[in-house]
């Protein structure tokens, strides 16, 4: 096995993940796992490629992902890149598109994708779950508010970093496709901006998702009857979540959740210390 | 093609440098610093108070307290657990005991200058500005920024339980009060007298009288300059005489925040925070458990 791995390395036909080769030009679409990164590399790709519509066939080799692709198809994509991307900070990640959403409606999204992948089986308790992914040990990206906290702390406020909300995309996906587009110093007509987003939209998403995802790395080989396209909504959480799990994820992350505009939904103990240790590293014009 | 064939020589062998590749065990303990802040002091120490019996020396340092960035993959997985190793890196998730060692900003540039002095990496008189102006960016050093190193630790983990954050100019003023702390988050009884005896025995006299003897056979010293010292000043506020008023501003300027809440005075306040950081904060932050 190890001898298998070695040589693939030296034939560059290993996926390198986080280490990946980065060029100074190249754009990453950077989020935690389930919040949306799937259909912003959709909306970016049509943004960007209005003659080649986006779909789970090819959408790997024009907002490639480190993680499915060999290190020697990487290497010879066509410059400047977009590159999709999962993990918390990496310095060498000059332009990054950060995509954060409710880390209470993640959960619940990362929930059914483990179902779909089938690491947990039907009716696993989703509060054993929560915790887990509390404690990080859910992904390998580290946990929601060790990724978020990670890029907010080093880049947010400064060139180079546009932060957008899941939720604001869903509500306004033209204007935030906007900003990106000015982001990447494409001049996107309004045209241009609805026919990316109306590409992307979910109805869009779960019909190719139907004809194409035995084809798309990602999920090839997983769950049929559990959909990778899942509701596409925000604050799902209030319905699906108990109660116990949204208090302990906002006991967890009481700060970030609040400095990102969401709101608290039990009484959650705030420490205030601790809050205000995070809010002097994040607060104020960081350059 | 041929870095291709001895990296995979290496990696079958497991004697690829560990860094960032190493498996990483739930029961590990990192002692994390940027660079030039006090991480082969805090070794010597570390090993000092662990290991009474042996002398600690840069013969031996690489076996009791190994760094990432200089051992093998293989020698770090033939460590028996639960290993205490040190490292340079930014925020690594995979890391679940953590004590940080933070160093002011200002004396860590000047520190660095002299250490990428002493392996050539720049010229005798190369400009002190120039060099505080590439140190900003992060790019003398392949760990990220200090603040990217410091900020993305403390934003990941900062207030938890298992993160143990010390300053390295605490380190000196009250060596044996913060190595009990080291000792206590790592589980370690110890003594008075112990510790006393692990300070003494790490002091900058006995390493730099180790370095004369042992510069050459050591890794991260041996083929560089020997009329600069790897033990440099070991001392807080060397900035204050050495480095210009444009410099300090520089640097106050872009990481002033980050400063002022770790409790560094900055020489212009406007950079630092309009919310002054606390006592209790501070404690709260090192996890001071006396």
């Amino acid at each position: 096995m190890r001898i298998i791995t070695g040589f693939k390395r030296a034939l560059d036909l290993h996926s390198p993940g986080r280490n990946l080769d980065v060029f100074p030009d190249d754009v990453f679409v950077v989020s935690y796992p389930k919040s949306g990164n799937t259909w912003t590399r959709f909306l970016i790709s049509n943004l960007v490629h209005p003659d080649e519509p986006a779909n789970f066939g090819n959408i790997n080799r024009l907002v490639p992902d480190p993680e499915a692709l060999p290190k020697r198809v990487l290497n010879q994509i066509p410059r400047p890149r977009l590159v999709k991307s999962h993990q918390y900070f990496d310095p060498r990640y000059q332009k990054v598109v950060y995509v954060v959403r409710d880390p209470r409606d993640v959960a619940v999204s990362e929930y059914h994708f483990h179902r779909k992948r089938r690491l947990i089986p039907d009716g696993y308790p989703v509060d054993q779950f929560v915790r887990q992914f509390i404690a990080g040990t859910t992904t390998q990206y580290a946990s929601w508010g060790e990724n978020v906290g990670s890029w907010l702390v080093t880049r947010h406020h400064r060139p180079g970093f546009l932060l957008l909300r899941y939720e604001d995309m869903m509500q306004g996906t033209v204007g935030e496709l906007a900003k990106v587009a000015s982001f990447l110093g494409i001049e996107a007509s309004q045209d241009r901006l609805i026919q990316a987003v109306e590409r992307s939209s979910k109805e869009k998403m779960r019909e190719l998702e139907k004809e194409q995802g035995h084809l798309w790395s990602s999920i090839k080989d997983t769950r049929q009857d559990v959909p990778f396209v899942r509701k596409a909504m925000a604050g799902g959480w209030r319905s699906d979540l108990p109660p116990q799990s949204v208090a302990q994820i906002e006991a967890a992350w009481s700060f970030l959740i609040l400095y990102l505009g969401y709101e608290l939904a039990s009484e959650a103990t705030k420490d205030k210390t601790e809050m205000r240790v995070r809010e002097l590293l994040l607060g104020g014009p960081v350059r | 093609m041929i870095y291709g064939i001895r990296f995979v020589v290496k990696y079958l062998l497991g004697k690829d440098t560990a860094e960032r590749n190493f498996a990483v065990y739930p029961d590990d303990t990192f002692i994390i610093s940027y660079p030039r802040s006090g991480s082969t002091w805090s070794r010597f120490l570390v090993s000092n108070l662990l290991h009474p019996d042996i002398e600690v020396s840069f013969a031996n340092i690489d076996e009791l307290l190994p760094a990432t960035s200089s051992r093998s993959r293989r020698a770090l997985k033939r460590m028996p657990r639960p290993r205490i190793i040190k490292s340079h890196n930014y925020f690594d998730h995979r890391y679940r005991n953590v004590i940080y060692i933070v160093r002011d900003p200002r004396d860590v540039v000047l520190s660095e200058y002299r250490f990428i002095l002493k392996g050539r990496g720049i010229e005798d008189n190369y400009p002190i500005d120039a060099f505080v102006a590439r140190f900003l960016k992060g790019e003398v050093s392949t760990y990220g920024s200090w603040k990217q190193n410091v900020g993305t630790w403390i934003a990941a983990r900062g207030g938890s339980e298992r993160f143990l954050l010390l300053r390295y100019e605490d380190l000196v003023a009250k060596t044996a009060i913060e190595l009990s702390k080291i000792a206590i988050f790592l589980g370690i009884e110890t003594t008075p007298e112990r510790l006393t005896q692990a300070t003494e025995r790490s002091s900058a006299e006995n390493m730099r009288s180790l370095e004369k003897t042992q510069g050459d056979a050591w890794v991260v010293t041996k083929g560089r300059r020997k009329d600069v010292p790897f033990v440099g000043r070991a001392t807080s506020g060397v900035w204050k005489s050495t480095l210009s008023e444009a410099c300090i501003a520089q640097i106050e300027k872009v990481w002033g925040p980050l400063m002022s809440s770790l409790g560094y005075e900055l020489v212009n306040a406007e950079f630092g925070n309009a919310v002054a950081p606390d006592v209790s904060l501070s404690k709260r932050l090192y996890k001071v458990q006396f």
